[in-house]
């Protein structure tokens, strides 16, 4: 009976509609809410927060399962008739942890949004917008709906970053808004260009897509397009530049939605899209990206201990990182891909951290550049504790996720059928040098601001230690990050099934060549 | 018995509790965590304890049946790649995992009293107690990855300890130092994982070896590139035991607290070089390039950490050096293929160095009440001498452990260290010189750091007259940051040595010398952590708590009697020692045939030898050290002794030690090579991209940005919406379009 009941809900209940409409449905109700300070719109806003992760872990754990590559919770309306635009939503194992990392991270962020006191309607107003976004591009089915979801979010970031970044904020948020518009274009061509090719329909399931095979040339023409779409959000090399001066002028909540979430779209995007639709295409273009993301290993990794700033250090570690999330999708291997998706829910959790806590530290004592920091450690000692381990996870220390996610990346490339023996000897070379690259800029990050002495002359000479909320905000994150360091089938058996399914699709190409 | 065995995984586990509840304590309930305090102690010293039980009964158990226990279960379960857990419990294992805890224990008891006073006692005692759990893990680990897990966490510890005091400049670089030159170890380790493992398809160690070397034999493998990976491997070990290329951490990790020198920078972290170099042997013993290479880089290590040790001023880093140097004869060993001394040199030293470094550690607690904290105060040898009569016991201590170094026969380091040299005659006579006299130099510089520190007058009563300091006396925070301060008025140390200037001086420092101090003290803020009452007095060092003497006392049975188990016993026939019962299945490549066979008639002129060079040594080191300091009424006396020497003999001698004193004292330039070329490149280079991304990449963005923004005002300044000229633009659009087509027909017709 139960099962009955069970079987009927999954059939006909809409949960993924909701899950990705109600943080914006609710958002609405913010301007509506009694003007009675920031306290009420922030207890609201967390309140929608938990509950839509709530919902969403609900809804994951009852109607979805595990052992099934299929696309599940799957929804399908027809919504405007005249070009054949379906709302399509499901979830398979690859976009289960991006949609659980969005809630996550975003629920944290609005806790670590707290001090945000100017027109905090809009801004939290605009964070659940964002929510809705992310939740919906992981979750479409539909190209076009992918495309209308990936701009959907863009606004929230601009106006957030316009409206409470730092004092460069317009260059920034102006630079953040050309790049990904002027990357946008290039995903549009390429949304039209597939899901017109072939039939007088435009066809944009992309069930029906992933089973298309197009001429060569045509081929690598739609994978170039989608790759510069994804690559600026990636970002890839070279491609990057505004992510140190949108992460270096933002506000440290949207900095952890930037860095936890919205950069993982982009290497979402490139394994939903141009492995799964264009798998021709990207066995040709795999060695370049190796390549590519071995560069950009290095080169963040260098550019990043020649910043004076803060938060554009952190941002550049990022890049750095991104990078080997890149050569786990170029290495076409189960292993490889699985590392890359590993250090997709890594990186979200480690990045995040790393960006609350320059931010929160940046509250304290109110200088951005590195320095002019140090001898904090006696002020602000559990910051420096945190910060401590956090940028341990970042460079990979063994029992923190990160660690797990680069090994499985470096048996990736190692296991590798397609690469050649050279090149096999020289990638993993080159990408261990940039793990001795990494403690180096992270390390003398936390020599420069933590360690040492300094007097504290000035008015404000005593800080506050991190309060029970940044405690909070912090502990949640590391808990995961230890968890998947220490066992990390919890994030792999997620993907397992899928990442088979997605490479099974290249070995099928090759047998058939 | 095999249940003990199915237990075993429990080893490395058994201390992690403190770490964790102590770390969570702190940052979640600071004060009741802090309120606690020395109750902390306690259970991280029961739960070593019993660790320490288990591996005794564990090697017991292996002494008598010598049996091999692997037990795995999976970590992560994927189709396409699987890594493993689990323990593999040898007899290495059962000597390293009773190395560790019997030395941890002993640190442990021994910093409750050395860090009583210290602000980050708990921090301290977490991070022990984590470096025991990942220093336990990584001997008892049964695969490369595992190995890769526990090595790259006792780095993190070594790195979190010496920044222990966080707020000394010169630790945090250090600490930094540490940890980036064992990561390029750890880039070297890692790749070596990733080469064997592509070559043979697996990390566990038996089936490793037994792959690889079939592979080796039956020819089927790339020689050249398993040479690359044996190398790499290679690598982090160099790193990890701080052998020459990338010794450089080793002295600057002498920032850190001197129990954790003790521990981790002499007798355990150190030695796992050595561990993982011998636990790899059976595969590097197929590739004789790579065993060649790691003697080469043994004996290397030997003789420069010897010379290096020579002219140190700062007892620990002396110490150091030292270790550095013993850690060559250990991989100069394991080159040879000499497994079993390697091992027993590894114990007979770790315990050797522990008690040298713990009984420093005592010496330095004493002089910081005279001398203030800084690290270049306290423990500079220059400022101690004839602490033999203010600190007795610890002097006894010290004196066993640098005889026991030496190589004096009845002390544990004679037996292990004779067996190096022995072995090393029968595989190269150069490398035997070699050893042979840097087991000179060592007699000499361990002799040398005693005799300036124990012996003699105190030397920071004489300050005054070496002309350095003037007669400002400086105080130091516990913090490490000189405070430029002169307070000879108040301080009586400085008043006793004015004595003879000053008559108002001498009254007031006899009246009321107590009070003064108090209130000095008192008001001084950072001195509330001062370790010892303001009511003492500062004239003179003074021995350190029970607690501290204890547990040197206990450490000093060890190089009394841990040499006992490499001495083979005539018992009824059996000629075997307890060390080579233990290793029996293990490898021998020097004495194939007779497997231990000891031969007394053969071994006597071996040690007379060793030992004449050692007494040599020492005797240098006397005549070098003790006049100088023995008399200082014999100034004059001294003096008229190098003047009747020949004046030319003079010169030379005088160049020959500042050459060895230049080369000490800038640690063979090796530091300032790193730094000046690694350093600087990497900075150069760090800046370079930087630039490059800002002004190429970058630059490029802005200007399509600039661009377009001109193009589009200047659009938006033509596009002015004046009909007349929308007429003009289309009419010469038309003309040109009528000339575009035009043309081909006039050039036709023409």
């Amino acid at each position: 009976m139960v099962r009955v009941y069970l079987a009927f809900t999954t059939n006909f209940f809409p949960w993924l509609t909701i899950i990705v409409v109600f943080p914006i449905a609710t958002g609405f109700f913010i301007f509506f809410l009694p003007h009675r300070g920031n306290k009420v719109t922030r207890g609201y806003t967390i309140y929608i927060c938990v509950l839509e992760l709530l919902l969403t872990t609900y809804a994951f754990c009852y109607h979805f399962e595990l052992d099934d590559p299929l696309i599940q919770l799957a929804e399908d309306y027809k919504w405007i008739d005249f070009f054949g635009f379906y709302w399509r939503l499901g979830v398979d194992g690859l976009s289960l942890g991006p949609i659980l990392l969005t809630g996550f991270i975003t629920t944290l962020a609005t806790l670590a949004a707290w001090p945000v006191t100017r027109n905090s309607r809009l801004f939290y107003f605009l964070m659940l917008a964002m929510y809705s976004g992310q939740i919906g591009s992981f979750a479409s089915r539909d190209l076009l709906l992918f495309f209308i979801m990936w701009e959907f979010e863009l606004i929230p970031v601009y106006l957030l970053l316009s409206a409470w970044g730092g004092k460069k904020r317009l260059y920034s948020a102006t630079k953040f808004i050309l790049y990904t518009a002027g990357g946008s274009v290039f995903l549009l061509i390429g949304v039209l260009g597939i899901g017109l090719y072939g039939s007088n329909e435009p066809t944009l399931n992309l069930e029906i897509l992933a089973n298309r095979s197009y001429p060569v040339a045509l081929e690598i023409l739609f994978y170039i397009g989608f790759l510069i779409a994804f690559a600026v959000k990636s970002p890839i090399i070279p491609l990057h530049t505004w992510l140190p001066d949108t992460h270096g002028e933002a506000h440290y909540s949207t900095c952890m939605l930037l860095a936890g979430i919205l950069l993982k779209m982009g290497a979402y995007g490139l394994v939903r899209i141009n492995m799964e639709l264009l798998p021709h295409a990207h066995s040709l273009f795999s060695p370049w990206l190796i390549i590519v993301g071995t560069m950009q290993i290095i080169y963040a990794a260098l550019t990043s201990p020649g910043q004076r700033n803060l938060k554009k250090r952190i941002a550049y570690s990022s890049v750095s990182h991104m990078g080997f999330i890149i050569i786990g999708i170029g290495s076409i291997t189960d292993t490889g891909l699985s590392g890359a998706i590993l250090q997709i829910i890594s990186h979200g959790f480690i990045s995040a951290a790393l960006f609350f806590l320059a931010g929160t530290s940046y509250d304290r004592i109110r200088h951005g550049y590195l320095d002019e920091m140090g001898g904090l450690a006696i002020p602000i000692p559990k910051i420096f504790t945190l910060f401590s381990i956090l940028s341990m996870a970042s460079l990979a220390l063994p029992g923190m996720s990160g660690f797990v996610a680069e090994l499985i990346v470096f048996f990736g490339i190692i296991t590798s059928q397609k690469s050649f023996l050279i090149a096999k000897i020289l990638i993993p070379f080159v990408m261990a040098i940039g793990m001795i690259l990494t403690p180096i800029y992270s390390l003398s990050m936390l020599r420069q601001m933590f360690y040492g002495y300094k007097l504290f002359n000035g008015v404000n000479s005593y800080f506050f230690d991190s309060g029970p909320r940044e405690l909070f905000v912090l502990i949640s994150i590391l808990l995961p990050v230890l968890g998947i360091g220490i066992y990390p089938d919890l994030v792999l058996s997620l993907s397992v099934d899928k990442v088979e399914a997605i490479l099974s699709n290249f070995f099928i190409e090759n047998f058939h060549e | 018995m095999e249940h003990t065995y199915q237990y075993s995984w429990i080893i490395p586990f058994v201390p992690l509790p403190v770490p964790m509840l102590i770390g969570v304590g702190l940052l979640l309930f600071p004060t009741a965590t802090k309120n606690l305090r020395r109750i902390w102690a306690f259970p991280s010293i029961f739960l070593l304890s019993i660790v320490m039980i288990f591996s005794v009964d564990l090697s017991i158990q292996q002494i008598n049946r010598s049996s091999i226990y692997q037990y795995i279960w999976s970590w992560t379960i994927n189709n396409y790649f699987s890594f493993e857990f689990g323990h593999f419990i040898d007899p290495l294992t059962s000597i390293m995992s009773i190395l560790i805890t019997t030395v941890g224990i002993l640190v442990l008891f021994y910093s409750d009293n050395y860090m009583s006073h210290d602000q980050g006692y708990l921090r301290f005692f977490a991070y022990m107690s984590f470096f025991n759990t990942s220093m336990l893990g990584l001997v008892t680990s049964s695969n490369l990855i595992q190995i890769y897990i526990f090595w790259e966490l006792v780095g993190m510890c070594s790195y979190l300890l010496i920044g222990f005091w966080f707020t000394r400049p010169s630790a945090a670089s250090a600490c930094q130092k540490a940890f980036v030159t064992n990561r390029v170890g750890d880039f070297g380790l890692l790749l070596g994982i990733l080469g064997i493992y592509w070559t043979t398809g697996s990390f566990e160690f038996r089936d490793l070896f037994e792959i690889f070397n079939n592979l080796i034999y039956n020819k089927e493998v790339h020689f050249l590139f398993v040479t690359l990976c044996a190398f790499l491997l290679f690598g982090g070990a160099v790193a990890k035991s701080a052998q020459f290329p990338l010794h450089v951490w080793l002295p600057d990790a002498m920032e850190g607290p001197t129990p954790i020198s003790a521990l981790i920078h002499a007798a355990t972290m150190v030695a796992a070089g050595i561990f993982l170099v011998a636990r790899l042997l059976p595969l590097f013993i197929a590739i004789p390039y790579i065993m060649n290479l790691i003697s080469l880089i043994g004996i290397i290590t030997v003789l420069l950490g010897a010379t290096l040790a020579l002219a140190q001023k700062d007892i620990k880093k002396g110490l150091a050096y030292s270790t550095m140097s013993q850690l060559g004869y250990m991989m100069l060993a394991l080159g040879m293929g000499s497994y079993r001394a390697a091992l027993f040199h590894l114990i007979t030293h770790a315990y050797s160095k522990a008690l040298l470094f713990l009984g420093s550690g005592s010496i330095i607690h004493s002089m910081e009440a005279l001398v203030g904290y800084a690290p270049d105060k306290s423990q500079n040898m220059a400022l101690m001498g004839g602490l033999r009569k203010h600190v007795p016991i610890t002097k006894t201590a010290f004196l066993l452990g640098t005889l026991s170094l030496c190589g004096i026969p009845p002390l544990a380091c004679f037996w292990s260290k004779d067996e190096i040299l022995n072995d090393s005659w029968l595989y190269s006579p150069i490398f035997a010189i070699i050893a042979s006299f840097t087991a000179g130099l060592t007699a000499f510089y361990m002799f040398r750091i005693y005799l300036l520190t124990f012996e003699g007058y105190l030397n920071v009563r004489f300050q005054n007259y070496s002309g350095k300091k003037g007669n400002s006396f400086y105080s130091i925070s516990l913090w490490g940051k000189e405070e430029q301060k002169s307070i000879k008025k108040s301080f009586p140390l400085v008043a006793l040595l004015k004595m003879n200037n000053n008559e108002r001086e001498r009254t007031s420092f006899f009246s009321k010398k107590t009070s003064r101090m108090d209130t000095h003290v008192t008001k001084k803020p950072f001195l509330t952590i001062f370790p010892f009452g303001p009511t003492k007095t500062f004239f003179y060092p003074h021995e350190s708590d029970n607690t501290m003497l204890f547990s040197m006392l206990i450490l000093v049975l060890f190089p009394l009697f841990v040499g006992a188990i490499g001495i083979p016993f005539n018992q009824e026939g059996n000629n075997l020692d307890i060390l080579s019962k233990l290793l029996t299945p293990s490898i021998n490549l020097l004495h194939p045939n007779s497997n231990h066979f000891f031969d007394w008639y053969e071994f006597l002129p071996n040690a007379t030898f060793s030992v004449t060079i050692t007494f040599f040594g020492i005797f240098i080191a006397a005549f070098l050290y003790k006049p100088f300091y023995s008399s200082f009424q014999n100034w004059n006396g001294l003096n008229l002794f190098t003047k009747r020497v020949n004046k030319s003999q003079r010169v030379l001698r005088d160049k020959i030690i500042n050459l060895l004193y230049d080369w000490s004292y800038n640690r063979a330039y090796i530091d300032a090579f790193y730094a000046l070329f690694l350093t600087q490149w990497i900075r150069g280079l760090a800046q370079l991209t930087h630039l490059f991304d800002r002004r190429v990449i970058d630059g490029i963005t802005n200007g399509v940005g600039i661009t377009s923004f001109f193009f589009g005002e200047g659009l938006k300044y033509v596009a002015g919406s004046r009909i007349s000229f929308y007429l003009l633009v289309y009419l010469f659009y038309v003309l040109i379009f009528f000339f575009i087509g035009v043309t081909p027909i006039i050039i036709q017709l023409i």
